[in-house]
């Protein structure tokens, strides 16, 4: 019986640190304004909107090092954004499928909550897509049953494989998260990817 | 193994599973609530306090389609409400008891306040005896979880990891806790409101208020507060009594009486019959009398 759970557990911190290593810190210069998530080994990161300053943009990576970045895009509507920052090798996050996510599946928060580095609260999802009466307004979010505190936004929320399904983003309740489904990032930056060079520097969607 | 991965489909599954058997009940003027299928000829279970109106009620079936639904009867002290919607052949889910339920078990809260279903995890927390609720409601087995019921989850089931029904969940019950109504409570309801389009309850005959004790009575009784009768209806239990307007009410079965709902406590179905020790201030004077609990038309 206890060995389910200590196996559960294992399993649960494995899934988790390995998502941990592709999580970032974004800072504005003044201090740490949420998380963002490695997209690309080429320094592609994509976190919200709402966490990103106009200056001094910067990137901390899991290993401490700062990174001056630049603002690719971003979407004011969906709060996403995309930056990059000038490295290589970095650690990218595994990307899951945010449209067969089911009611009940149980899924992972990543990120900084009060300037915590690296942490992680766990629930699971309530309902997906665009039909949910007063949580979302016609907005297509995940709604999953956790707390996001200040600094999970722009951090990855995943799943029990450990692939990113969605960008934790906002609370719509006491107890309900929201997260921007990962099916939604990826037509954000093949719209990037298509109407503008990736270096754009002021290229906005919004 | 994976267990984890395992975990998550089976509480996915569970969701789908029990989904099928959770609707969508709008009765109020805001958001609509949730309801349980009971029976494959349309009766459904939700909480009393979602049911505002009598007439006008629709049902969201889990297939999207939508159909109206007659208010069949209600307890208030329980906060059950049946209907009967004009659909049949429902699938109805499993109704498990409690008996198998241990502090700790993961257990589902669902809903669907929508479209779509919604669920939420949690663990059972509190495992107790049976209780009553404040108006009285006789609960078979305290059962407490730190499921968090969004808006829109009152009346909808609480299942198990199988998928099973083991209760129906209503922020109506008690402040601040998550309290669900176990089978064993809602099977009894529900077929007493089937039978009868109501259930059993006590009744005295009168109407009372809250009023202020006197001084120098209130520290002599170590209360402040008393229930003025202000009715007695014409050959009530009350009358028969002894009972006369003007009488305040003190204390019944020697617990002090602040306001109705207290009143409301000793007056379930199954204490009809009763004779309760009645404590009265009459003329400025402390006295006790005996009535005996009768049944409301």
């Amino acid at each position: 019986m206890f060995n389910i759970l200590e196996q559960l557990s294992n399993e649960l911190a494995e899934k988790i640190n390995a998502a941990q290593k592709s999580v970032v810190q974004i800072s504005n210069g003044k201090g740490a304004l949420g998380a963002g998530t490695i997209w690309h080994a080429d320094g592609l990161i994509v976190t919200n909107a709402h966490v990103i300053g106009k200056r001094n943009l910067k990137v901390i990576l899991p290993d401490g090092r700062a990174h001056a970045a630049k603002l690719l895009a971003y979407d004011a509507n969906h709060d996403i954004a995309a930056l990059k920052i000038d490295a290589d090798n970095l650690p990218i996050i595994k990307v899951g499928e945010s449209r067969t996510l089911k009611s009940g599946e149980l899924v992972f928060a990543v990120g900084h909550p009060w300037g915590v580095i690296g942490a992680v609260t766990s629930g699971i999802v309530i309902s997906a897509g665009a039909a949910l009466p007063e949580m979302a307004r016609g907005r297509d979010l995940i709604a999953v049953n956790l707390r996001y505190r200040p600094g999970y936004s722009g951090g990855p929320l995943v799943n029990v494989e450990g692939q990113m399904v969605g960008i934790n983003t906002l609370m719509t309740g006491p107890e309900v998260g929201a997260a921007v489904p990962v099916h939604i990032v990826k037509a954000f930056l093949r719209e990037l990817r298509e109407t503008a060079r990736v270096d754009a520097r002021e290229y906005v969607t919004a | 193994m994976q267990v984890l991965k395992n975990l998550s489909d089976a509480l996915a599954a569970a969701v789908e599973y029990a989904g099928r058997g959770v609707v969508r009940v709008d009765a109020r003027r805001r958001l609509p609530a949730s309801g349980t299928l009971w029976s494959n000829d349309g009766v459904i279970v939700t909480a009393h306090h979602v049911v505002e109106r009598d007439e006008n009620i629709a049902i969201g079936l889990p297939d999207g389609k939508q159909v109206n639904a007659k208010l069949i009867g209600r307890d208030p002290t329980t906060d059950v409400a049946v209907l009967r919607a004009e659909a049949k052949d429902f699938v109805p889910l499993v109704f498990a008891t409690t008996e198998n339920l241990k502090v700790g078990n993961l257990v589902l809260a669902l809903g669907r306040p929508g479209n779509s279903v919604q669920a939420t995890l949690s663990i059972v927390s509190v495992l107790g005896d049976q209780w009553r609720t404040p108006l009285g409601g006789m609960i078979e087995k305290y059962l407490q979880t730190d499921v968090v019921m969004y808006p829109g989850f009152s009346g909808g089931p609480l299942i198990n990891a199988n998928g099973e029904i083991v209760g129906m969940n209503t922020s109506a019950l008690a402040r601040d806790l998550n309290v669900t109504l176990p089978t064993a409570t809602l099977r009894r309801v529900v077929e007493a409101l089937l039978a009868h389009g109501k259930v059993k309850r006590g009744y005295l005959g009168i109407a009372a208020q809250p009023a202020r004790l006197p001084g120098s009575l209130k520290e002599k009784l170590g209360q402040e507060l008393g229930l003025l009768i202000n009715a007695v209806e014409p050959n009530s239990p009350a009358e028969k009594g002894g009972l006369v307007l003007g009488d305040t009410l003190l204390a019944v079965n020697d617990q002090p009486l602040r306001h109705f709902d207290q009143l409301l406590g000793f007056l379930a179905g199954d204490r009809i019959g009763e004779t309760l020790a009645v404590k009265i201030l009459r003329g400025g004077e402390a006295k006790e009398i005996k009535v005996t609990i009768g049944e409301r038309d």
